[in-house]
């Protein structure tokens, strides 16, 4: 089972699944981590919810993204729940939750704070009426991810030789 | 003057000696480079004459695996900027073409280009291109950063490289998506011939292969219908369901209209 890690999140991808964990580099103020998992071949310029991306899905596949806040969404209402969701059930899935409408599609979302740090994690079936299915791929995958407390900005800054 | 001649007659020695031990060290290294494909011209037949050598232009090292193999692994690394990515080599009907490339090596200068502009390659519909360096314990990443122009994933893991037994640079393995095995790998000293091979191989995958139902752009027609009645079929969806026609939204949208997620307040914090 192959794994990827950096930035405090590690995952265990299920079979079929790839991914990319990164920070995208920012224009105004701070990026923070955001970790993309698909069972389809990810492009790499897609936006940070799949879109470029979800177009691309075929009615067997999955995306996902954990993507991370600022500290200031840190003990809000939104962010109240902790640890994420162990699991969702297919009635979790909806046409309406999508951030972007693609008939045959549905999608969830949840908000919570896992080892101090905020998080959503949003994801998407290609086909609702196979969610039954689908939806078993989603919780291996969430199950499979790690996250460890924020680093201080100053760790792993320190330059050094390859 | 005995002792002169004597002199000069013992650094003659020396010097041919050494020129000899350079010309057979020149010689292991044309030997090697041919057994890898890149050589220029057979070692071993050396007073061949350049004309025919020009007519029988030499063939790209490939072994094509006509045998399943074994699952070919996810390549998994980090990026030049230091994120992590995993390339999964069986979640597309297609072919992956995997490309152990290096930033030092001259030979791959021109597959670094020509690598990252797939869509003027005409490869088989649906062939994905990824470039693996060795990882950031034997590569730079700021060189890799500075050869990558971030259309294509670029991968930098040196376990891959040990993975797929890579013995150097360039060095291409072919994957079919559909079955997730190894179809072809080797050597190939120019684009052309790489290309050769994988429509070498497309064509001996045969005409019959069905997709896993991808939405293709270049589809339309018959061919688009078809998959469409595949697909619904497989939901159970047969000719003539009343969920075919429509008359209202709640026909479309059947189920619970719960919020949508950014209609939670605070969630657009950071939206792209």
């Amino acid at each position: 089972m192959a794994t990827i890690q950096a930035h405090g999140i590690a995952a265990q991808l299920p079979t079929r699944f790839e991914g990319r964990i990164f920070v995208r580099p920012a224009t105004v103020g701070v990026s923070y981590p955001v970790g993309q998992f698909a069972t389809f071949p990810i492009p790499d310029d897609i936006g940070d919810f799949g879109s470029g991306a979800v177009a691309l899905m075929g009615p067997d596949d999955v995306f996902a993204t954990l993507f991370e806040y600022g500290p200031e969404s840190l003990g809000t209402a939104l962010f109240s729940s902790q640890g994420r969701p162990p699991s969702f059930a297919p009635d979790d899935f909806s046409p309406m939750r999508l951030r972007r409408g693609i008939p045959g599609q549905s999608g969830t979302q949840r908000f919570f704070t896992e080892a101090g740090r905020p998080f959503s994690f949003y994801a998407v079936l290609g086909s609702h009426v196979r969610r039954e299915s689908l939806v078993p791929r989603v919780n291996e995958l969430i199950s499979s991810l790690l996250i460890s407390p924020a680093s201080t900005p100053s760790e792993g800054a320190a330059p050094r030789w390859n | 003057m005995v002792a002169l001649v004597v002199v000069v007659t013992f650094v003659v020695l020396l010097l041919g000696v050494l020129v000899a031990g350079l010309l057979r060290s020149h010689a292991d290294i044309l030997r090697s480079l041919h057994e890898l494909g890149v050589g220029v011209g057979d070692p071993a037949s050396g007073s061949e004459p350049s004309s025919a050598r020009d007519a029988a232009p030499r063939l790209p090292t490939w072994s094509e695996t006509s045998t399943p193999s074994g699952p070919a692994p996810t390549v998994t690394g980090v990026t030049p900027a230091g994120d992590a990515r995993a390339v999964a080599v069986n979640n597309t009907d297609g072919f992956t073409l995997l490309a152990f490339l290096s930033s030092g090596c001259a030979t791959c200068a021109a597959f670094w280009e020509s690598l990252q502009a797939p869509e003027s390659l005409e490869l088989p519909q649906g062939t994905r291109v990824a470039i693996v360096t060795k990882g950031p314990d034997r590569e730079m990443p700021a060189e890799v950063a500075r050869m990558a122009t971030g259309r294509i994933p670029v991968v930098m893991s040196t376990e891959a490289w040990l993975e797929y037994e890579v013995p150097g640079s360039p060095f291409f393995v072919l994957v079919d998506g559909a079955s997730g095995s190894t179809v072809g790998q080797g050597v190939a000293p120019h684009i052309e011939q790489l290309l050769d091979l994988i429509r070498r191989a497309e064509h001996d995958r045969g005409q019959h292969h069905r997709s896993r139902h991808r939405p293709s752009t270049h589809r339309n027609g018959p061919e688009r219908e078809a998959d469409a009645d595949e697909v619904l079929q497989m939901a159970g969806i047969r000719p003539g369901d009343p969920s075919l026609y429509p008359e209202t939204l709640e026909d479309v949208f059947p189920f619970s209209a719960g919020p949508t997620p950014d209609s939670n307040g605070g969630s657009s914090a950071r939206v792209k």
